[in-house]
């Protein structure tokens, strides 16, 4: 099969998006700081003390806005794509995404419990109030996706078809909690409910970074490594066990990876749509279907869009603030159409 | 932290020196809360204001202002690009780590309770007033709306004497299609309560009603508050939609009236004592002498 991009070029052309994108991140925003400034204030971070002092202001927007809101972006766009071609490889296609094991619906169903029923965790201590949602979030998709994971099991077995049409039950049957939740909601809950669903990078927080920063490092260090069983698994699973890899852990590895990683995400930042199922088929219409270049390219590719995203959500509307969700879906499906037509022609 | 707390505070004291006139008062508002946007403006403040979240429709003149969003998802950065002295907003204004982000930024961030009673409304006209600098126009503001409100309320007790309050359900809707209904623990509710009204609906909350329910609950009034349309225009889509509340009571006797759907939001309002008297002349009509 010829691709389009050459690896290289791929990841050469990749890098410099992500780190352009970076940039952008850093240096635009709502309040317009002089290049200079944002220079010095960059130095003063890293701890360099070469610029003059007086630079609180711009010291402030980019050490406790933007830097954590860009490392957030990268982090939940990176991990986002990596679930999307764990997902796309163990289903063997290309129209999976992260959703499909029901690690979304139950992180919306943790959420939703956590919004509309926070109050009557009464009991909670005060300083964990704030990480309430986050950690319900987390949980749900975590507990969901290791209830799918469960029914797809017989006799020692993981089959993808039955794991397929139990995440389908669950997703629905979390659907229907969630609806439950929204009806008992009064409206000011149902708000922040309608806007936790379509995601932001908004008041991102160190204290919210680590633990999506550790757990998405985590993940696309271990994911690449199973780029050849990956590749393996597309032949099929009996042809990928003759072949000599343990088909039943790849399974269990990759369920795990995606869990954990789009439960992180989505506990950051909000439902997130279109980036795990977009940027992975982004990718492969570029550079084909060897996981060693789909994987780590997926994750810088997942980043940039991301962060590009985000860019639009905090400038088109500023100063007030779009969802992100919206923006990845508005940019993201007339380009996926794009590439699915032309390939037709 | 290497911020150095001197140098941070006198680089700030620096730069407000030039910008403000008045000493200490906070010069460049920004508001997250309907009613308190109302307030502000009704104080004098309106000049202050750079700019004002989506729940700040009052006075029309707001609207021109940058819009911060909803109150709810407030954006750090896009609140200091508009380089307030002061945020102020009800507790409902967030999220929590934005707020922290702006109070950073040395930015002061005021919150007032949305409660919609006196005590509380007290508190926060007077809080306002001293933040800008106009104590003696929020106690006069203070002092008449209770003098309506005491008027208001020895209105509604005279007339029960004579009549009995009658059964009225608020309709909460988008042009027309499927209202909401205003139950306990709404604001709506105090209000109806205010103007003398005996509202039908028992759930607490904006509820969807089943027009089953609506028409054996058979209101006498009808209040609707509609968020896309008004007057006559919201009246036909109402009953277009929904023509079983045609067979009510209410609307055999014509007794269909409206409410600013923007009176319900964010605590109690200064064109509240006004919107309370018209719906009292429209629960008991004709033989309430006024």
């Amino acid at each position: 099969m010829t691709t389009l991009v050459k690896p290289r070029g791929l990841f050469i052309g990749l890098t410099l998006l992500c780190l352009l994108a970076i940039w952008l991140s850093l240096a635009l925003g709502p309040v317009s700081l002089p290049l200079v400034d944002t220079l010095r204030a960059a130095l003063r971070l890293i701890g360099l003390p070469l610029a003059p002092e007086g630079l609180e202001q711009a010291e402030l927007i980019l050490g406790q806005i933007r830097l954590p809101r860009t490392l957030l972006g990268l982090a939940v766009g990176g991990v986002l794509a990596l679930s999307g071609v764990a997902m796309q490889g163990l289903f063997r296609n290309p129209l999976a995404d992260p959703g499909l094991v029901g690690v979304s619906s139950g992180a919306a169903l943790g959420a939703a419990i956590a919004i509309v029923g926070g109050s009557f965790f009464g009991g909670l201590p005060e300083w964990f109030g704030p990480y309430l949602l986050s950690v319900c979030a987390f949980l749900g998709g975590l507990g969901v996706t290791a209830l799918v994971y469960r029914l797809g099991r017989r006799n020692g077995q993981t089959h993808v078809a039955t794991m397929l049409l139990a995440g389908i039950a669950l997703t629905a049957l979390a659907g229907s909690a969630v609806g439950l939740f929204t009806y008992l909601a009064d409206d000011a809950t149902l708000r922040t409910l309608t806007f936790w669903n379509l995601g932001s990078l908004n008041g991102a927080s160190y204290a919210r970074l680590w633990p999506l920063l550790i757990i998405t490092i985590g993940v696309a260090v271990w994911l690449p490594r199973r780029a050849k069983a990956l590749n393996a698994l597309l032949l099929g699973e009996s042809e990928a066990g003759h072949l000599g890899i343990d088909v039943e852990r790849l399974k269990r590895e990759l369920v795990f990876c995606t869990a954990l990683g789009v439960g992180a995400a989505v506990a950051a930042a909000g439902m997130i749509g279109f980036v795990g199922l977009v940027v992975p088929h982004l990718v492969r219409l570029l550079a084909g279907p060897d996981h060693k270049v789909l994987l780590p390219a997926s994750v810088l590719a997942g980043a940039s869009l991301l962060l590009l995203a985000d860019l639009v959500a905090r400038l088109a509307l500023a100063p007030a603030e779009l969802p992100i969700g919206i923006v990845t879906a508005f940019i993201g499906a007339p380009f996926f159409l794009y590439l699915l037509l032309r390939g037709r022609a | 932290m290497r911020l150095k707390t001197p140098v941070a505070m006198l680089c700030v004291g620096l730069f407000l020196s030039h910008q403000t006139i008045a000493a200490d008062l906070p010069q460049r508002w920004v508001s997250a809360g309907g009613a308190l946007s109302e307030w502000v403006s009704a104080l004098g403040g309106q000049s202050k204001l750079v700019g004002v979240d989506t729940t700040s429709q009052h006075p029309q003149s707001l609207q021109t202002l940058p819009s911060i969003g909803y109150q709810r998802s407030l954006s750090a950065e896009g609140i200091l690009s508009l380089r307030p002295d002061i945020l102020i907003g009800t507790e409902e204004m967030g999220p929590p780590p934005v707020l922290a982000q702006v109070k950073a930024a040395k930015v002061k961030v005021e919150l007032f309770s949305a409660q919609p009673d006196l005590p509380t409304l007290e508190k926060n006209v007077t809080h306002l007033g001293q933040l800008l600098g106009a104590q003696a126009k929020a106690a006069q503001l203070l002092q008449t709306y209770q003098q309506q409100l005491q008027a208001q309320a020895a209105r509604v007790a005279r007339v029960q004497t004579t009549q009995k309050a009658p059964g009225v359900l608020l309709l909460l809707g988008h042009a027309g299609g499927k209202p909401l209904i205003a139950g306990k623990d709404t604001a709506a509710d105090w209000l109806l309560q205010q103007a003398g009204g005996h509202n039908l609906a028992t759930h607490s909350g904006y509820k969807p009603f089943s027009v089953e329910s609506l028409a054996s609950l058979d209101p006498e009034v009808l209040v609707f508050a509609d968020r896309a349309l008004s007057g006559d225009a919201a009246k036909a889509a109402l009953f277009k939609e929904n023509p079983i509340l045609n067979s009510s009571r209410a609307a055999k006797a014509g007794r269909v009236m409206e409410l600013d759907p923007t009176l319900l939001v964010g605590g109690l309002g200064p064109r509240l004592p006004a919107a309370l008297q018209t719906l009292t002349d429209g629960f008991y009509p004709a033989k309430d002498g006024q």
